[in-house]
This record gives C-alpha cells, structure tokens and sequence, in this order.
C-alpha cells in the first residue's frame, strides 16, 4: 500500500512542483512516514548552498535517489563552514552514539575519525575497481589494511597560482621569479600578490606548500610533531623567509596579514587590483562567473612557485562521506548516495576535482586546460597529516606567520615558540 | 485599621518552600559549573573522557607562555570597553534626555538607531566591520579616509590597531545596553532636584557632577558588572573580525579557551581557562559590588 502511495505521489511530483518540493525539506530527503531513516550530516554548499541553481540541482538528484527508495527517509542536518569545531563535534557525538548515521568528514580529519574507530566499512557499495581508480593518496586514506573501504573523499582541491597576464604574462616557477614579477607589478600599481596570512586554517594549508617542496614534515609516523628539528627547521625558515620576503620588499601588501578568506582574492581580480594571488582551483570557475569575458581571459593559473622549479608542492584537500553506524542497511544507503549523488554527478555540477581518474574522461565538465594544468599539479598534491595534533599546528603556524609578518616576532624565536607550543599541546593529548 | 489575614504558609517554616526552587536552580546553574570543575582536573580531550585525576592541566596552562599574552589583551580589551561603553552609553543617553525635555523629533529614532546595533549577532558585528576596516584600495573606510586626504590605516594587519579596531567593533554593538541602563537611572531621578539646581544657578556640569553622576552611582556599578562580564565573554565578534590575529594580537581569554578546546581538543585545558574567566568575573563583581556597599 505504501508502494502504491508513493508512486502515486511520485508520479503526481513529475508535474507537480509544490509536492516534487515536498521530497526535500531543509531537514529530509523523502516522505516524512517513510519507515526507514538515515541522518546524514551535510555541508551547506551542495543541497542546501546558498546558490539557488546548485541546490536546485543537488535537490534534484536526491529526489531521484530517494524516489527509487521509497522506504526511506533521509533526515539532514546542517553543519556550518566552521570545520575544525563542527569536525571535533561530529566525532564528540558519534563516540558518545548520539552522531548521524552518516556524514561529511573534512579530508584533513579522517585520519583522526579513523584512529578512533567510528568509521564504518561501506564494502559492499565500492567495488575493488572503484577503489583502485582512486588517486593513491586518496585510497590510503580512505582503506585500511583489511581492504575494508571506510570513507568515499568524493573530492580533492589543490592550491595554484593566479595571475593577470597582462601584468605577469610567464608564470613564475621559484620564489625569486615570483618576488621580481610581484614588484615589477606594484611598481606598476598593483598589488603584487595577494595570499592568506590571518588567522584561519587557510593560512596555514597555503603557506605549506612552501614547506612540503622543500620534503619538510610536520609529523613524524608516531604523529608527534618534528617541524622544528633536524632538516625541518631549516625548511620551515626559508619557506617563512619567502612569505618575509615578499612583504618586507613590497611585492605583497602588510594588508596579507588580514586576509581570512579567499574571496577577497576574487574581490581583488574583479577589482582589477592585483596582480596575482594563491589560491584554490575552485576559484576559476567563480573568476569565471564574476568577471566579464575579456577581463577573465587574462586570468590563468600555474603551479604554486617553489625554492627551485623542480621542487614544487601543493596543499590538497576535500571532503569525504563516511558512514558512522553500524547498521549494514544505512552503510549501504550512505555509500549508495555518495556513488549515486555526490561523486561524479555532483562534482561535474559544481566543477569539483574527482579522485578518481576515470570520472576526468567520463564527464564533459573537466575539458578545459585548466583541468589538464590541475591534473598536473596534483602529482605534487600533499595532504595535510593524518594526525590528532595537526589543528594545533595549523593555529601556530597562523599565529607564527602573523607575528612574523607584521613585524612582532623574529623569524627563529616564532618557530621556537610554535614548536614548543605544539610539542605541549601533544604532551598533553 | 489593620488588615487582618491567615498565616502564610512560609510564616512558620520556610524552607520546604524553598527547597524544590532552590534544588531547580542548583541543578540548572551549579551542575554545569561543577562539571567545568571536575574536567578542569581530569586528562579529558574533546575525544577521550577522563581516565585519571590531576592538576597537569593547570600547572601546563601556568607554563604557557601564550596565556599571559592573552590575559594582557583581554585586561586591556575588558578595561578599555568597560569604561568606554560607559562613556558612550552616558553621552547618548543625556544627549536623549536633554533632546527629549526640549521637545527635539527625531529623539525615538536615535534611540532606534543605537538599539539596532545592539539586536546584530556577534559573528554578523564582526562580518560588517571586517567589510568596513577591509585594508583592499577599495576597502570602505580607508576610501572614505582617502577622500579627505588622510589614511591609509592598517585597520586589521597592524596587531596594535588591531585590537583598536576590535574596541570599536564591541564598542558600536554594545553601547545601546549602556545606554538602556541608564536611560533607565536617569528617567528615575526626582525631576524636582533639576529644578532646585536651575533655581541656585547650577551650571550644566555642576548639575551634572552634584546631582545626576552621585544618582547613577548604582547604575554605573552594576553596569560595569554586567558591560564587563559581557566583555570578557565575547569572542564571535573577534571570531569573525580577526580571527585573534594578526598573530595572538586580539585573542582574548574566551577565544583562547574555544581554540584550546576546539583546535587543540584539549578539554580539560579549555576547562581551566573557563575557570580563569569565572573568576576573573566573580572578582571584579565582588570588587564592584564591594566598593558600592561601602559607599552606602
């Protein structure tokens, strides 16, 4: 009977605008007496994104997931964009059972939900082609040694550099090309380059890239911190003398310091005020949308500059699913949405890097050069460490890299001070 | 004549009256206080419960030399706000008061327009002035300032103005409470003592000094307890504006204790420094309140 009703109502909601609606609330996938339910904690920028065509979008493929599963209900629940709390939350809640039954896990924490066992395996939806598709550093993050597949990272991001062609028409290899094209361009009235240097984890992910091609490490296999002995240090002072450097010789403004986001870097393109800045490659596809046509043709991208040209590195980073009950019937259903909903159909929507290569060729969204250019900065993808400590890291390297670029620490005493903080802080975990 | 009446039922024995009330509101407000406690001296991450009992968190939180870097910049913050809260909230309200006696329209709007800023959230506070201190060439103020020939301020970058542009930011949310305060005092002061001090020929200090400040004695301390507790707790307009940056430049106590438990996982650390700001609070109250029973 309750078959009946639905397809009823299935049928009536291919004409039906208000009752196709009704499939999707701001807080459920399906019919509301559905007997099954799954919670699932999602991210604001798909299904329920402030870009009205995007949630349209997602809400259409959930109601086709949910309209071939008329036994169930999926009841959402909203996180916000603060990640490392709302992350710390989500793993409070499921080691105290009161989490969803299957959530969105920031790339940078799956280490962490995996140390403490709440991630469930989804073996039965991924078959092993599928995951030996994936990038390799995305399949040793999301399988075990068993095999066993414990979270889908749906998408990865990368760091590259952006630049006006029309003030810096090569692209910059090393920090020394870099800091002469960022000066020529403020000697020409532009902000030579921009890039994170407030207080927030994007300052730090930018900034590593600088670190990890020179084969710097945060953490050694135990996880403890090692960023400041050994051949670390050295690499973490050039990598800071850089970002020093081009400060202190104008090339990028003090105002760095201030920047906690990156769209104050699209502010600037659309301003026509600076000249290059490091960013994500997302952030094509919005110079794209925001800027007129022949304005946004002198835009491209590059790889982020490092020591040498041989030497280059860029942060990755994404997000994955992971199902966090053990009911083998709401693994399944998780790992079926992601499959059905997120990775593929969702990332080609929203221009979201796959991590797997066979989606690159399966869909027509990722034909542009800028994919080839992505597909290639990638082979230097790093991913932040797996480790408990690395939120602790990142908040010294933010508070390090402020005081050294407005002038209120010295370079050696800053690291000393982050190291030595970091090292507590592991103490005490 | 006397009203004549029955005895009450709390005539005789009070207390078991008193004690389902007294229970509720133990448990409501003591309970979470003695949970801050007990995970104050416990090894408790944000993903481990406690499994032993200690003063480690304590003793680590005295050695970090970041603490005392955050306690400066919250005394500084705190003391700063507190005094200039009160100025503000002073000025504006006998600016209504005195705009008000002389019929002046327009007087309810003002007082609207203060209150507005009051209703912004906290995160919302620290988005419109990151918008309006945004240091970019085309950045609000810094244009505005540029027109006038003055500028640029390195509003946000600068760790010093950093933590002046975080006063401001407080500042112009959290004036309409000080002003509501004593708005309240003032309206409650015998109109009758104004006229005998236009009678004797006070001046409008005079007036002022002699008889509206000794009158809003008991507003002012009392604001200043609630203005100041208001102040050492507030972080999601920090949050949201600077983060706490440039570097620790604006990290004040209650975004300390949040980054501790939330970037650091450390509960039991989170909860020591949840017990520094309770007592910072209850100090300065006791202290406040002190000095006004003395005064009576």
């Amino acid at each position: 009977m309750r078959v009946i009703a639905f397809a009823t109502l299935g049928a009536l909601a291919a004409t039906t605008p208000v009752i196709a609606q009704d499939l999707v609330t701001r807080d459920r996938v399906g019919l509301p007496d559905a007997p099954n339910v799954m919670t699932f904690r999602l991210t604001p920028y798909d299904l329920y994104s402030a870009d009205a065509a995007t949630a349209e979008h997602f809400a259409g493929l959930f109601e086709e997931f949910i309209r071939a599963r008329p036994d169930w209900r999926i009841e959402t629940q909203l996180q916000t964009g603060d990640i490392g709390p709302e992350q710390a939350r989500l793993l409070q809640q499921t080691q105290a059972g009161r989490g969803p039954d299957c959530a969105m896990v920031d790339s940078s924490q799956l280490a962490l939900f995996r140390q403490t066992g709440v991630l469930q395996p989804m073996n039965m939806v991924f078959s092993e082609q599928e995951v030996a598709d994936l990038f390799p550093y995305v399949r040793e993050a999301v399988t075990n040694a068993e095999g066993d597949v414990l979270a889908w990272w749906w998408f990865t991001d990368l760091r590259v550099l952006y630049r006006d062609t029309s003030v810096v028409p090569d692209a910059p290899a090393t920090w020394e090309e870099t800091q002469a094209a960022a000066l020529q361009a403020a000697e020409a009235g532009r902000e030579g380059i921009l890039f994170n240097a407030g207080r927030w984890e994007g300052t730090a992910f930018d900034w590593l890239a600088n670190f990890w091609s020179q084969g710097g490490r945060l953490v050694d296999d135990t996880g403890a911190p090692v960023f400041g002995e050994g051949e670390n240090r050295q690499r973490f002072l050039d990598a800071i003398a850089y970002y020093t450097g081009l400060v202190e010789s104008g090339a990028a403004p003090a105002r760095v310091t201030s920047i906690t986001n990156y769209d104050a870097f699209n502010a600037a393109a659309a301003a026509g005020t600076a000249a290059m800045f490091v960013g994500g490659n997302w952030q094509f596809g919005q110079l794209r949308n925001t800027l007129p046509p022949d304005q946004f043709a002198n835009w491209a991208v590059s790889e982020l500059p490092g020591p040498t040209a041989d030497q280059r590195a860029t942060g990755t980073g994404g997000w994955a699913i992971a199902a966090l009950s053990e009911d083998p019937e709401k693994r399944a259903l998780c790992g079926e949405m992601v499959k059905e909903i997120y990775a593929g159909p969702g990332n080609a929507y929203q221009g979201l890097l796959p991590t797997s290569a066979a989606l690159y060729d399966e869909y027509d969204a990722y034909e542009g050069a800028e994919f080839d250019l992505f597909a290639e900065a990638l082979e230097n993808g790093v991913a932040r460490p797996g480790a408990a400590i690395y939120p602790e890291i990142s908040n010294q390297i933010q508070i390090l890299l402020g005081d050294v670029l407005s002038g209120a620490a010295e370079p050696e005493a800053a690291l000393d001070a982050a190291f030595a903080a970091a090292q507590a802080a592991y103490a005490r975990q | 004549m006397t009203t004549a009446r029955g005895p009450a039922p709390a005539d005789g024995r009070p207390w078991p009256w008193l004690v389902p009330a007294v229970l509720f509101l133990a448990a409501f407000y003591a309970v979470p206080v003695v949970d801050v406690v007990r995970l104050a001296f416990s090894d408790a991450t944000l993903i481990r419960a406690p499994e032993r009992w200690s003063t480690d968190a304590l003793r680590a939180l005295m050695r970090d030399p970041a603490l005392r870097e955050v306690l400066v910049t919250t005394v500084v913050f705190t003391a700063v706000n507190v005094v200039a809260l009160q100025a503000m909230g002073l000025l504006i309200t006998l600016t209504l008061v005195r705009g008000e006696a002389r019929g002046l329209r327009g007087m309810t709007a003002f007082r609207t327009l203060v209150l507005a800023a009051w209703v912004v959230p906290g995160i919302a506070n620290g988005l419109i002035w990151q918008i309006l201190f945004d240091e970019a060439p085309y950045g609000t103020l810094n244009s505005l300032l540029g027109f006038a020939g003055l500028g640029p301020v390195a509003w946000l970058s600068d760790p010093d103005m950093a933590l002046a542009s975080a006063v401001i930011a407080n500042l112009w949310q959290g004036t309409a409470f000080s002003m509501i305060v004593f708005y309240a005092a003032r309206r409650g002061i015998d109109p009758t003592l104004y006229e005998v001090a236009a009678i004797d020929g006070a001046s409008p200090w005079r007036t002022f000094r002699s008889v509206t400040l000794p009158l809003l004695r008991t507003a002012i301390a009392v604001n200043t307890v609630l203005v100041a507790v208001q102040t050492l707790n507030t972080f999601d307009a920090i949050l949201a504006l600077t983060g706490g940056g440039p570097g620790r430049a604006t990290e004040v106590l209650s975004l300390f204790t949040f980054n501790t438990v939330f970037y650091n996982l450390d509960l039991a650390g989170g909860s020591v420094l949840a017990l520094i700001l309770f007592l910072l609070a209850m100090v300065m109250a006791t202290l406040v309140f002190g000095w006004l029973g003395r005064e009576r």
